[in-house]
C-alpha cells in the first residue's frame, strides 16, 4: 500500500529533473502548422493585379454570413483584377467568422487565404470589420500566373453585372 | 456513515422542483444545496440540485438547458455542407466523433460511395480524437478528486494530438475536416511521422498515469464501490460507452453495428464487473490503448493503400479539386453549385449512430429533396447517460457526488446542443 | 524588566511577525514554482524579472507575492448581507493571530547574547510543548466561526468538516510528540533541541515521526487532507464568501501554520538548528576574531541549518500535495481514530519500555526503537488494507471478424 504511493511520488519527482514543455509566450511562439486558418489575406497574382474576382462564392460558402461583397465591374484600362469583375468592397466581420476555411475552400482563384497570423485582438467592435484594404496583400507580393480563363484580352465587354446582395 | 446506497431499484429521475418543495409534514427535513451552473467541477453548465441529509445524497436532479445555443434549429436553415461546422461544436471534446456521425448520415441519404484511403484516414483520426478525448476525461477526474498532475501530464499528449489534428485540417479542436464524400484535404506528407512519433510515446505515458492512480490507495478508496451503475439499471436508463460496459455488458458499435470498416480491425473491448467508478476509470484507460492499437493498423493500412483519392468523385456531392475549374466547364459549374446552393440529396431519412468516447452518438436527418435538411436530431450520449445520475448517486456523499458525475463523463454541449 | 527590555521584546516580536509573514509570502512562490516543475511546467516567472541583454530573464518571479498582496489588497471588501457581520469580520484574525504566535516558542538557531539567552528564540517557555498544542487548537475557532458567519451553505459544510478534522487529529498530533517529550524528558524545545547532540530523534522516534507529519498536514488542512477548502466540492469551503484582505488572511494562516508545522517538526525529530561541525566551526572563529563575531557566525549558521531542513520538510509537503489524490471526508476520520491514534499510543509504549529496559546507550536504544517503529508502521500498513471486491477488466471480441 504505502509502495504505490511511492511509486507515485517517484512518477512525479521524475519531472522535477526534466524541461518543462512550457513555451514561453511571447517571446517564443510556438510554430504553427502550414495549413493552420488564421487570418485571411487577398491575394494576388504575379503581375499585381488582384486575384480576387468579385464572384462572392466566399460569401456564399461562409456558415456564419461574415464576408460582404460588393462587385463592380473593372475599368478596362486600370483593371484591378483579370476579367470583367472585382470585388469593389469586401469586408469580413471577425466576430462572426470561425475560421473553418470555406471560403478558402470555395474560392475558384484562390483569391481568399487564410493565413498564419491568430493575434488578432481589438477594443472595439468596428475594429472587428476588416476591410479590403486590410486584407489585400502589398502588390510585390503577388505569386503565380494568371489562369488563361481569366485572360480574355480580345472579347467584347459584357452588359454589365446586375447583381443584386 | 457507509456508503451502501438507499435505494435499490429507485429508477426515478427528480426535477429540482421536487427537491426544492417544502417538507410535508413528517418528512424528514433535509437541506438542499444548489451545485449551480457556475460550479469548478460540474463539467460545463449543469446544474444539480442536490437534498442532502448531512453529508448523504437523499436525491439530485440534474437541471440542464444552460448551454442551449439551437443547433439542431439552425441546422435546417443552413446547407447541408455548412451544417457541418455545427456538428463540431456539440460534443466539443470530441469534434472529429460528431464530424463523422454527422457525414455518415448524409452520405447513407446520398448512397455514397467512399475511397478507402479517406474511410482508413477516418479510422486513424476518430481514434485518435478517442485518445485525446479520454485524457480530458481523466484530467479533470483525477483534477476532481485532487490529483493535479495527471491533468497536466494528460494534456501534454493531448497537446500532440491537437497538433496532428492541425497538420490535417489546419484547426486544433474545430476542424470540420470529414466532408460529405471523404475528407477535406488529402492527408500532407509529414502525417505517418507525425502519428508515428506520437504512437510511440503514447503506451508509455498511460503507463505514467497508471503508476500515479491505479493502484494508488487513496484513488482505490475514492472510486472504488462508489456510483454502482449495476447492468440492468444501465440498459433500462439507456446508457451506454464507458458506463454500460463497466457495468458488465459488452456493446460496443464499432464491433456490433460496424461502420468504417471497424470489423476489419484488430482490437478488443473492454468490460468489467461492478459498474463503479473505479471501472469505469480501467474501462476508459484500456479503451485508450485499444485506440492507439486501431491507429496503428490504420496508420498501417494508409501505407499500404498508397496515393489515392481521398475523396468521392462524384461531382454531384463534392467539389472537383481547383486545378480542374480553370480549364473544365462542368467543373468549374460544379464547383460553383456545390458552394452556392449545395447537393440535394433525395427525399427520405438516415439514421447513423457511431460510438463517440461517451457512448452511442446518432444523427438522425430528414431530407426534403431541398439543400437544407428539413431535420436534424442528434441523439448524443450525454444527455441520455445524465438519466442515471441520480440513480447512481443516492446514498453516496456529496464528495462522491463530484467523483462520479466525473466518472461519467459529460460534456454540456452535447447534452444541451 | 525595565522598559528598555519591554521596548526590545516589542521589537523583537514585530521582528519575528515580519519574518513569519515574508516567509509565508516566499513559500508561496516556492510553492508555486516547484508544483509547476513536478508538473512539467514553470511556475511564475515574469513579476519582477530583470531582463538581460540577450533576451535572458533572471530573477523571474521573485515579486509575484507582492502582486499578489496588491491585488488582493485593491479588491473589492464585501460583506455578505446576512451574514454575522462582526463575528465574520473578526474570523481571519482569529484564524491569523495563532498562526503567529506560534513562532515565540521555536528556537530558529543559537545566537547567545552574552546574557545565557538566544536571541533566536523569542520565549523560552517551560511547557512550551504544551503552548505549542495548545495555540494549534486555537486556530480552529477562526475557521468554524468564519464557516458559519458566512450565511452559506458551502461555508458552513467547510467550517463543520474542518472542526472535527482538526480536533480528530490533535490527539495524533499529541501523542506522537510526546514520545519525544518522554526520550528528552522535558516539554522544553531548547532542551529538546540540546538533547538531539549526538542522535537526532528521528532516528528512535521514526514511527513518532511519520505519525506527526501526517497529523500536521490533516491539522493544518493541505493536501490529501484538504477537502475543507475542496474548490472541486465546496468551491470555496469556509472562505467562499471572503475575499480581499480577509481571504488573504486565511490564506496567510494556513501556510503560516504549515510552516510552523514544519518547524517543529524540525525541532523535535531533526536536530532544530543543530548541524555536525557547527561548535568547531564557531570555536575557530571566535578565536581568530573575537567573541562578537563568533557569536553572529554561530547564530546565523544555526539559522540557515533550520531554514534548510525546514526547506526539506516543505518540498516534502509540496511534493505530496502534487501526487496524492484527496481523502474523502469519512476515510480522514477513520485515519485519525483508528490508524494514527492506536499507532501514537503504541509509539508512547514502546518508548517507555525501550528507555526503562535500555537506558544507557542512546545508539543501541534508538536504533532498537527505530526497528520497532519500522515493524510497527509496516504491520499497521498490512492490517489496514481495505478489502476490496476485485475489478479486472476483460478484453472480450478480441480479433477482426472480417
Amino acid at each position: 500500500m504505502l509502495g504505490e504511493i511511492f511509486k507515485g511520488l517517484r512518477t512525479t519527482l521524475r519531472y522535477l529533473f526534466r524541461q518543462p514543455v512550457t513555451v514561453e509566450y511571447p517571446e517564443i511562439k510556438r510554430p504553427v502548422r502550414e495549413r493552420f486558418r488564421g487570418r485571411h489575406e487577398l491575394k494576388r497574382f504575379g503581375n499585381g493585379m488582384e486575384r480576387c474576382i468579385g464572384c462572392s462564392l466566399c460569401a456564399a460558402a461562409c456558415p456564419s454570413d461574415a464576408i460582404l461583397v460588393v462587385p463592380a465591374e473593372n475599368n478596362l484600362q486600370q483593371p484591378n483584377s483579370p476579367g470583367e469583375r472585382y470585388a469593389a468592397r469586401y469586408e469580413i466581420n471577425m466576430l462572426r467568422c470561425i475560421f473553418c476555411g470555406y471560403c478558402e475552400d470555395a474560392c475558384p482563384t484562390n483569391a481568399i487565404v487564410l493565413e498564419h497570423q491568430y493575434e488578432l485582438a481589438f477594443y472595439d467592435r468596428k475594429s472587428s470589420i476588416y476591410t479590403k484594404e486590410m486584407l489585400l496583400v502589398p502588390a510585390e507580393q503577388g505569386h503565380g500566373d494568371i489562369p488563361p480563363v481569366l485572360q480574355q484580352l480580345d472579347r467584347r465587354p459584357s452588359p454589365p453585372a446586375q447583381i443584386d446582395l | 456513515m457507509t456508503s451502501a446506497p438507499v435505494a435499490t431499484r429507485d429508477l426515478s429521475i427528480p426535477s429540482p422542483g421536487d427537491i426544492t418543495r417544502p417538507a410535508l409534514a413528517g418528512e424528514k427535513e433535509t437541506m438542499v444545496l444548489n451545485m449551480g451552473p457556475h460550479h469548478p467541477s460540474t463539467h460545463g453548465v449543469l446544474r444539480l440540485v442536490v437534498e442532502l441529509d448531512g453529508e448523504t445524497v437523499v436525491n439530485v436532479a440534474p437541471d440542464v438547458g444552460f448551454l442551449h445555443t439551437g443547433i439542431e434549429k439552425s441546422m435546417e436553415s443552413k446547407t447541408y455542407q455548412k451544417s457541418l461546422v455545427m456538428t463540431d461544436r456539440t460534443d466539443y471534446l470530441a469534434p472529429l466523433s460528431n464530424n463523422l456521425c454527422y457525414v455518415l448520415a448524409v452520405e447513407k441519404l446520398l448512397n455514397c460511395e467512399i475511397p478507402p484511403r479517406a474511410t482508413a484516414a477516418r479510422v486513424l483520426l476518430v481514434e485518435l480524437q478517442r485518445i485525446s478525448s479520454h485524457l480530458v476525461w481523466l484530467g479533470t477526474h483525477a483534477l476532481d478528486l485532487a490529483a493535479m498532475s495527471v491533468f497536466l501530464y494528460g494534456f501534454r499528449e493531448r497537446e500532440q494530438i491537437l497538433d496532428i489534428f492541425e497538420l490535417v485540417s489546419g484547426a486544433r479542436m474545430m476542424t470540420s475536416y470529414f466532408r460529405v464524400g471523404g475528407l477535406a484535404y488529402d492527408l500532407p506528407a509529414e502525417f505517418p511521422a507525425t502519428v508515428q512519433a506520437f504512437l510511440d510515446i503514447i503506451d508509455g505515458r498511460i503507463d505514467e498515469y497508471e503508476d500515479l492512480l491505479t493502484h494508488n490507495p487513496l484513488w482505490l478508496e475514492r472510486t472504488k464501490g462508489i456510483g454502482i451503475l449495476d447492468a440492468e439499471a444501465a440498459v433500462a436508463f439507456g446508457v451506454t460507452g464507458p458506463g454500460l460496459r463497466a457495468a458488465g455488458i459488452s456493446w460496443d458499435l464499432r464491433k456490433d453495428m460496424p461502420y468504417c470498416d471497424y470489423d476489419s480491425y484488430d482490437f478488443a473491448v473492454p468490460i468489467a464487473q461492478n459498474g463503479d467508478t473505479y471501472d469505469r476509470y480501467l474501462v476508459r484507460m484500456a479503451e485508450m490503448r485499444q485506440s492507439a492499437r486501431i491507429c496503428r493498423q490504420a496508420l498501417q493500412r494508409l501505407h499500404d493503400l498508397g496515393p489515392g483519392p481521398y475523396v468521392t468523385t462524384d461531382r454531384k456531392i463534392a467539389p472537383p479539386p481547383k486545378s480542374e475549374i480553370t480549364h473544365s466547364m462542368e467543373s468549374l459549374i460544379h464547383h460553383f453549385k456545390l458552394w452556392t446552393e449545395g447537393f440535394k440529396p433525395p427525399r427520405g431519412d438516415a439514421f447513423v449512430a457511431i460510438e463517440s468516447p461517451r457512448g452511442e452518438l446518432a444523427t438522425y436527418i430528414v431530407s426534403d429533396g431541398s439543400p437544407k435538411p428539413y431535420r436534424v436530431h442528434m441523439r448524443t450520449p450525454s444527455f441520455v447517460n445524465l438519466q442515471a445520475l441520480p440513480y447512481m448517486a443516492r446514498g453516496y456523499l456529496v464528495a462522491d457526488l463530484v467523483a462520479l458525475t466525473a466518472s461519467m463523463d459529460p460534456v454540456l454541449g452535447e447534452v444541451d446542443r | 524588566m525595565t522598559w528598555l527590555d519591554i521596548v526590545i521584546l516589542i521589537v523583537k516580536c514585530i521582528v519575528l511577525t515580519l519574518a513569519a509573514t515574508t516567509m509565508f509570502a516566499y513559500f508561496t512562490l516556492f510553492e508555486r514554482r516547484l508544483l509547476a516543475r513536478l508538473q512539467n511546467r514553470v511556475g511564475p516567472n515574469r513579476a519582477g524579472a530583470i531582463p538581460l541583454p540577450g533576451g535572458q530573464r533572471i530573477l523571474g518571479g521573485w515579486l509575484q507575492p507582492a502582486a499578489d498582496a496588491v491585488k488582493l489588497f485593491f479588491k473589492e471588501d464585501v460583506v455578505p448581507v446576512m451574514a454575522d457581520k462582526w463575528v465574520y469580520i473578526m474570523a481571519p484574525g482569529f484564524a491569523v493571530i495563532p498562526a503567529l504566535i506560534i513562532w515565540v516558542a521555536i528556537p530558529l538557531g543559537y545566537w547567545p547574547d552574552g546574557a545565557g539567552g538566544n536571541l533566536l528564540q523569542l520565549a523560552e517557555i517551560d511547557v512550551a510543548i504544551l503552548y505549542l498544542l495548545a495555540v494549534t487548537s486555537v486556530g480552529v475557532y477562526g475557521i468554524a466561526i468564519a464557516g458559519w458567519a458566512s450565511n452559506n451553505k458551502y461555508s458552513m459544510l467547510g467550517g463543520i468538516r474542518a472542526t472535527a478534522q482538526v480536533i480528530s487529529y490533535e490527539l495524533a498530533l499529541g501523542l506522537a510528540v510526546l514520545g519525544v517529550v518522554m526520550q528528552a524528558q522535558s516539554f522544553r524545545t531548547d532542551t529538546i533541541v540540546d538533547a538531539q547532540t549526538t542522535l537526532w530523534y528521528i532516528v528512535p522516534q521514526f514511527l513518532g515521526f511519520v505519525i506527526f507529519l501526517v497529523a500536521s498536514t490533516a491539522e493544518v488542512v493541505r493536501a490529501p487532507f484538504d477537502l475543507v477548502e475542496a474548490e472541486q466540492e465546496l468551491v470555496g469551503g469556509y472562505n467562499t464568501e471572503y475575499g480581499s484582505m480577509k481571504f488573504a488572511l486565511f490564506f496567510m494562516s494556513e501556510y503560516i501554520k504549515l510552516i510552523a508545522m514544519n518547524a517543529i517538526a524540525v525541532t523535535l525529530f531533526l536536530g532544530g538548528w543543530k548541524v555536525p561541525g557547527l561548535q568547531t566551526l564557531a570555536d575557530a572563529v571566535t578565536a581568530s576574531f573575537g567573541a562578537n563575531i563568533g557569536n553572529a557566525v554561530f547564530g546565523l549558521t544555526s539559522l540557515g541549518a533550520f531554514l534548510l531542513k525546514v526547506t526539506v520538510l516543505s518540498f516534502v509537503s509540496v511534493w505530496v500535495r502534487a501526487t496524492l489524490p484527496r481523502v474523502r471526508y469519512d476515510q480522514l476520520m477513520d485515519l485519525g481514530w483508528k490508524v494514527l491514534l492506536p499507532l501514537a499510543l503504541i509509539n508512547v509504549a514502546l518508548t517507555a519500555i525501550v528507555n526503562v529496559i535500555l537506558p544507557d546507550n542512546i545508539w543501541i536504544s534508538g536504533i532498537v526503537l527505530f526497528v520497532l517503529g519500522l515493524a510497527t508502521l509496516i504491520g499497521a500498513t498490512i492490517l489496514s488494507r481495505p478489502k476490496y471486491t476485485s475489478s479486472q477488466v476483460t478484453m472480450v471480441k478480441n480479433n477482426a471478424r472480417s
